[in-house]
């Protein structure tokens, strides 16, 4: 990477590639637009930036993700969320965005991507479907849902996802969710506290219909 | 870039009075401590609020923040404005920051003299500028922009800091002190990250107060940080140090009774080991004026 030739924006673009790239950038370049510090090189104190734009996203996606982590384990679902970061480096003024396209991404990213549907890894769609609750869930939680309407998001999932989450975040003992007949399931928000319900298949139907901005759809690879 | 360089002759907006800042000494408010300030009210004088998290928040955070906002003054302090981009102002979000501040009575709205990202991304990072005649007439530029669209000043802290630029024209102090005159927006004072910088860069953090126009300082933050040996993080996890209680005894000497907040962002307390922490403050200050806690009524 190339240092800036001067400009405020010039600086600023190649100071945000420096932090963003997975790969460090070359001491050279990093010398000639950042000073050494008396104990630090200029590649160090920029390394400090690196670390801390990572570490600090990384935090977020774990808080969103509880179950998710739990059911990969901690390295692994740092791995995955790293990824996801490089991939999709945030947007939004807020960090309630961050996790937003994580699914999508785990769906793309799948290691059967390229079988069909029908030969794919039941416990990959676990991953993703438990991406899509989590998501749904912080949605609920917190957004300001319209004065008019109970807040709500429905979606169908190939495992109960739902439970493994609440027994994650209550400290229980739990077993992880094994693929099986699909779950439908509705969160809404009462009382400030998110509750989830099993719906039967015409509800779930009903409610999509109704609803449609409401639904949580599966990630394009997922034929619903 | 935008705007030529600006000079202290330009009389700043009309909207950009300063705000009335002895507020005594207040806290930041976070999500672990809300039900606690829910049920117990406590002896605090006032609540910073982080911008970002009550925006777009229509969930508990946000019915608690509208409960406690009845009872005490509001300050929004956010972390996304950006004002040092080169990328345009993000009107979407500064017409969220007008909607919330409205909403709950916010005294001042602040943010950070950085930028947080440019090409539409956000790291979520407070980056610092290089101290050039550029950045500077682009920043003032853009404060006053936003205190128009705000309709009501703007209130900048000089954030901490691990790099310096190999171009910077002057110290932080002269761009921090002319960014204030120039533009009229106020100070908030982060005494500790004055500090963190110190260290950092190796200069003197005395000299660094000193210099502030001290009139336009509305607000202090304090909060802990972390030494690493060859350099300091400001990492908000644990209590004020000592050099950093002798800057703030410095700085109120300077500034008189301007508000004070206490951050503490991770590794957070309990409530009543973060009003201990406060009560420090109290004892440090050495601004003459209040130093009791207001008593909640109600």
């Amino acid at each position: 990477m190339a240092s800036p030739t001067g400009t405020l924006a010039d600086t600023q673009h190649w100071l945000q590639r420096a932090i963003l790239d997975p790969a460090r950038p070359e001491p050279q370049a990093v010398g000639a637009v950042l000073t050494d510090s008396a104990t630090l090189s200029a590649h160090q104190r920029l390394d400090i930036y690196r670390r801390g734009y990572r570490l600090r996203l990384l935090e977020t996606m774990r808080g969103l993700h509880p179950g998710l982590r739990a059911l990969l384990g901690p390295e692994l679902f740092d791995d995955f969320a790293l990824d996801y970061l490089d991939a999709r480096p945030s947007h939004s003024y807020t960090l309630f965005h961050l996790d937003a396209r994580f699914a999508e991404h785990l769906a793309a990213h799948r290691p059967d991507r390229g079988l069909p549907t029908a030969r794919r890894e039941g416990w990959v769609d676990v991953l993703v479907d438990l991406a899509r609750y989590e998501r749904a869930f912080t949605e609920v939680h917190d957004s300001p849902g319209p004065a008019s309407v109970p807040f709500l998001r429905v979606l169908r999932c190939c495992a109960p996802v739902h439970a493994y989450h609440a027994a994650v975040l209550h400290g229980l003992p739990t077993e992880p969710p094994v693929p099986g007949p699909p779950v439908h399931l509705a969160l809404s928000r009462r009382d400030y506290a998110v509750v989830t319900s099993e719906l039967e298949p015409d509800a779930y139907r009903l409610l999509c219909e109704r609803f449609p901005e409401r639904h949580v759809p599966l990630p394009s690879a997922f034929p619903e | 870039m935008s705007g030529g360089r600006c000079t202290t002759a330009e009389t700043p907006p009309a909207t950009t009075a300063l705000p009335a800042s002895d507020l005594g000494f207040g806290v930041g408010l976070r999500t672990p401590h809300l039900r606690h300030v829910l049920t117990h009210w406590p002896p605090v004088d006032w609540f910073e609020i982080i911008s970002e998290n009550f925006t777009d928040s229509g969930g508990f955070p946000r019915h608690a923040l509208d409960r406690i906002a009845e009872r005490y003054p509001v300050v929004m302090h956010g972390v996304s404005l950006s004002i040092g981009s080169t990328d345009p102002l993000d009107f979407d979000y500064l017409r969220r920051l007008r909607r919330l501040a409205d909403d709950i009575g916010a005294r001042w709205i602040s943010d950070h003299i950085c930028w947080t990202g440019v090409a539409g991304l956000n790291t979520h990072d407070l980056l610092p500028v290089p101290f050039t005649e550029e950045a500077l007439a682009h920043m003032v530029h853009r404060v006053r922009a936003v205190q128009d669209f705000l309709q009501r000043p703007l209130v900048l802290e000089n954030p901490s800091s691990y790099v310096e630029f190999t171009h910077s024209e002057m110290s932080e102090w002269e761009f921090v002190s002319r960014l204030a005159t120039e533009s009229g927006c106020g100070l908030l004072l982060d005494v500790n990250n004055v500090y963190v910088s110190s260290v950092n860069h190796g200069f003197d953090p005395e000299q660094y107060v000193r210099a502030l126009p001290h009139e336009r300082v509305v607000q202090i933050h304090l909060a802990g940080h972390t030494h690493l040996g060859t350099h300091v993080i400001d990492t908000h996890d644990q209590p004020v140090a000592d050099p950093v209680w002798r800057l703030y005894r410095l700085a109120t000497s300077l500034t008189g009774p301007v508000a004070t907040l206490l951050e503490w962002d991770d590794h957070i307390p309990a409530f009543p080991e973060l009003l201990a922490e406060l009560d420090k403050a109290r004892r440090h200050s050495a601004a003459p004026g209040r130093t009791h806690a207001r008593v909640s009524c109600g």
